[in-house]
């Protein structure tokens, strides 16, 4: 697609220069060390102290692989919330200031298709998520040597469950965006998103875990849960969930693991798949459908 | 002469309720003419050139730009439009659009590097290093000509192009459209300098609420002693209701 490639090009230098998206990074990256860094002292002050450890209850070791799990559960949230702040950011921007300030007018008198436009602004912005969200994970794995190391893999699968539910988000804002206001057009998302998607996915979720008796209930939400998008859950979260639970001393059953998300099966990465699919048309038919 | 541009009974609304913002206007226009397309504001003028940059989309009529549809990103290879009030992406710099719309005209590296400079130069915007959210209204207007010129267009419309120019921008404007019609470039100007208009056009159409009400060559449509101003002002004036053109307030000589 002729012209698709300078599109996204200088929309990912328009982003590089966007201040929203490096606060954010900053913001980011200085509570990833904090966190780390936090953690790492507490342990420090507690194994300076000979009696932290002496009633025999815990170890060091292990206070230590608590603490690295503890570190590594706060990553997996402050990531997922990073990653929606930054898609939001890039969603909002990318193609609605485009239209909002007139630049589109120029644009769109070019040799260019509407097609090769939309192609472009969504791969920028897909890129410009990845490589955000991808130097703070990088950050935060580094920072978890701080306490040995060994959970990497957690963090490589949860990474890109995040990026992918952010890659959702963000194509429901672009598209929107190119409709309406872009402010409201965050706002529709995360009523859409956050709210109805999120409580349709809960309820499914414990109705799954058996915590729901009522059929129709569950007939209801079943059907509802095949009607939106599904957020990517990989192992890690309940993997940390057991581990956490075994450290605390408890017995880990189905029951206690019931409200921990399961990880996302091959169904339901290729619904994720056909979410993207349908909403990278809706943006494309959107740019189309724009007059400016 | 070859058509370039061929425009016939277009009309196009905004909303289904609202009056017609232009009307079944027909016009054509061949290489090396200099169309001037005037009318009062709101008088559809904007509407029509963006119909025929594919901007915007006609209720009824066809428009055809080279002979195809304007919709088809092939036909405008060869358009150059600069806007009114025109903008452009803003954390970027003057040379980066250029390059960026020099890449959506398809133009290689090399062609890039020999024809933004110059281009630049031409719009007094060499040498700077500020970010377009910094620019004046008419340092935009200065790239708007500029990002329009840089595909070496075979139609150059430019709408309102020196509302913003300072008057030595609208004399090196004056003498870009003078130097492109005569190497055969079609232009077509939307501008209220009526005094302009009459300096660089050939052919106009005076347009009032979406309706052509006038069209011919120039020396048809402005009588020998008289100028495209007078005769402007009577046509407007007969085809649209009366206003008093003081506010009371201001015209009431009593204290």
């Amino acid at each position: 697609m002729n012209g698709s490639g300078a599109v996204a090009r200088y929309t990912l230098l328009e982003l590089s220069r966007r201040r929203i998206l490096l606060v954010f990074f900053i913001i980011g990256a200085i509570g990833i060390i904090a966190l780390g860094g936090g953690l790492k002292v507490l342990y420090q002050v507690a194994a300076s102290n000979p009696q932290s450890f002496a009633s025999g209850s815990v170890d060091a070791a292990t206070f230590n692989h608590f603490l690295e799990l503890l570190f590594v559960s706060y990553v997996f949230q402050a990531l997922a919330i990073f990653a929606l702040l930054i898609a939001y950011a890039i969603g909002m921007t990318a193609i609605y200031h485009d239209l909002d300030s007139g630049s589109a007018v120029s644009i769109f008198s070019k040799p260019i298709s509407r097609l090769a436009f939309a192609a472009g602004k969504i791969l920028a912005a897909i890129v410009g998520l990845i490589v955000i969200v991808g130097l703070l994970a990088l950050e935060a794995r580094a920072v978890m040597f701080l306490f040995g190391g060994g959970l990497e893999n957690a963090l490589t699968g949860q990474l890109l469950a995040v990026v992918a539910n952010a890659i959702v988000v963000m194509l429901i804002v672009l598209s929107v965006s190119t409709w309406i206001n872009n402010i409201l057009a965050a706002v529709v998302t995360f009523i859409y998103y956050n709210v109805v998607t999120g409580i349709i996915a809960t309820v499914h979720m414990l109705a799954d875990g058996g915590l729901i008796g009522n059929a129709a209930v569950r007939n209801v939400f079943d059907v509802l849960y095949w009607l939106v998008p599904h957020q990517l859950v990989s192992s890690a979260i309940r993997d940390l969930a057991k581990a956490q639970i075994e450290i605390a001393g408890g017995a880990t059953s189905n029951q206690a693991l019931a409200s921990v998300p399961a990880p996302s099966g091959a169904g339901d990465i290729a619904w994720w798949g056909f979410t993207v699919l349908a909403f990278a048309g809706l943006v494309y038919y959107a740019v189309r459908r724009r007059q400016v | 002469m070859a058509g370039v541009v061929s425009v016939q009974n277009l009309r196009k609304r905004y909303r289904r309720r609202d009056p017609w913002a232009v009307d079944g206007v027909t016009f054509d226009l061949q290489a090396g003419q200099a169309f001037g397309l005037l009318g009062p504001n709101g008088a559809g003028k904007t509407s029509v050139v963006k119909m025929i940059a594919g901007l915007l989309r006609p209720d009824t009529g066809t428009v055809s730009l080279f002979g195809s549809d304007p919709g088809n990103a092939v036909a405008r290879k060869d358009l150059g439009f600069s806007p009114e009030d025109p903008d452009f992406p803003k954390f970027l710099r003057a040379s980066e659009v250029l390059d960026y719309f020099a890449s959506l005209l398809g133009l290689d590296q090399a062609e890039r590097r020999r024809r933004i400079p110059e281009t630049l130069a031409f719009a007094g915007l060499e040498g700077e290093r500020r970010q377009i959210r910094q620019y004046s209204k008419g340092m935009k207007q200065r790239l708007g000509i500029a990002q329009a010129i840089l595909g070496r267009p075979k139609l150059l419309i430019l709408d309102e192009p020196t509302a913003d120019l300072d008057p030595m921008g609208r004399r090196d404007v004056r003498a870009l459209i003078e130097r492109l019609k005569a190497s055969g470039v079609a232009i077509l100007l939307n501008s209220h300098l009526l005094s302009e208009v009459e300096l660089v056009c050939d052919t106009v159409a005076i347009l009032a609420r979406g309706r052509v009400l006038k069209e011919g060559a120039m020396a048809e449509v402005v009588p020998e002693g008289s100028n495209l101003e007078d005769v402007f002002v009577r046509l407007v004036e007969a085809n649209q209701p009366q206003r008093d053109h003081l506010p009371s307030f201001i015209s009431d000589t009593t204290p």
